[in-house]
């Protein structure tokens, strides 16, 4: 279980730090306004900013989805993998 | 006389045998262990004496069972420095060294146009964690008009601020006095814990008070006003009602929790 807490954690914190550079390489206007969320900042996409903005939109989803696979679905099935195991020895 | 008491009739004795010394030299001196009498008092009532008494039967039970084992134990006060210690503290202080120069090399921060003297800017703030300072400055509002003035301020404004942050600090620094914390979770004084949260959630509503105008596109200023002082009352008393209900369900969880561990014979 708190193993699981640990990997949530690392998906969280390192799927937003990723995301936070590449926000600050692609998307702040300036660091006093629009940080981090503003609109593609750079003139022309290349192949680098066609990488870097689909890794950062992917990030995005990664610490997300991540996050909740190892904090709430995983425990959330383990739960009820026990449960559905008490209620056949129970019934039996 | 007392030569011929106890020559046909012995005096009973005390466990160990030895003459009760009634001149005080026979006190031991209290070790580390020993609870002091104030720590003794501020565990005589409620909640944190029945959590004291079972984390003391607890302990004595522990003890009795290691008294009775053949295990020898041996003087382990702390780990050593090293490698234990210091493997912790470097891996730490690594990784906080890493990450600050990690975010330096990859964003870089904005440095500003050199700050203009002869210019006031439009917003002046203090550190965010003075806003509850600024914002006790903000009680114009609550200052009475007297009508015995004819309508008129006891105070300025301002100098009603300044003595709000007294009453504020001097209320802060009470606390310690009214209670003396013999309570170690929440629920054993839920009223402490409910004024507890009511100083939270005040810290929390005056700061927002104090960039009033800031939020002013999300929150009315007047309804920002009132909640100021209103939510503080509604979490505390929500607080306190959740801890006393809480009460008999930690009684229970401390009782499962004790019989799990030691099982009644």
């Amino acid at each position: 279980m708190a193993d699981e807490f640990a990997k949530g954690l690392l998906v969280l914190t390192g799927g937003i730090l990723s995301w936070m550079v590449l926000s600050g390489w692609y998307t702040t206007e300036s660091f006093e306004e629009g940080q981090l969320v503003a609109e593609v900042t750079v003139s022309q996409i290349d192949i680098y900013a066609t990488i870097a903005l689909s890794l950062r939109e992917g990030l995005f989803w990664f610490a997300i989805l991540g996050t909740l696979t190892f904090w709430v679905l995983i425990p959330a099935a383990r739960e009820a993998r026990t449960m559905w195991a008490n209620r056949d020895s129970s019934s039996e | 006389m007392t030569d011929t008491e106890s020559d046909h009739d012995p005096e009973p004795t005390t466990d160990g045998g030895e003459d009760v010394r009634a001149d005080g030299t026979g006190i031991v001196a209290p070790d580390d262990e020993t609870p002091t009498w104030r720590e003794r008092k501020e565990r005589s009532q409620g909640l944190s004496q029945l959590t004291y008494e079972y984390f003391e039967r607890a302990r004595r039970e522990d003890q009795d069972l290691r008294t009775e084992s053949t295990y020898v134990e041996r003087d382990v006060l702390a780990f050593p420095t090293w490698p234990h210690e210091l493997i912790r503290n470097l891996s730490i202080t690594f990784f906080f060294v890493g990450m600050i120069i990690f975010l330096s090399a990859t964003l870089p921060p904005h440095i500003a146009a050199p700050a203009d003297p002869s210019t006031t800017p439009a917003i002046i703030l203090p550190d965010w964690y003075l806003y509850w300072s600024f914002g006790l400055l903000k009680l114009g509002p609550l200052n009475p008009e007297l009508a015995i003035l004819g309508g008129e301020k006891l105070l300025a404004d301002r100098t009603y601020g300044v003595l709000a942050n007294v009453v504020v600090v001097g209320f802060i620094s009470m606390v310690p006095f009214l209670n003396k914390g013999a309570a170690r979770r929440p629920v054993e004084q839920p009223f402490w814990a409910a004024v507890g949260v009511f100083g939270v959630t005040f810290a929390a509503t005056i700061s927002i008070l104090s960039i009033k105008n800031l939020v002013a596109p999300i929150i009315d200023t007047h309804l920002l006003f009132d909640l100021t002082f209103l939510l503080p009352f509604v979490a505390g008393f929500v607080a306190y009602g959740l801890l006393k209900t809480m009460r008999e369900g930690y009684m229970f969880s401390l009782n499962r929790r004790y019989y799990r561990l030691r099982p009644p014979k």
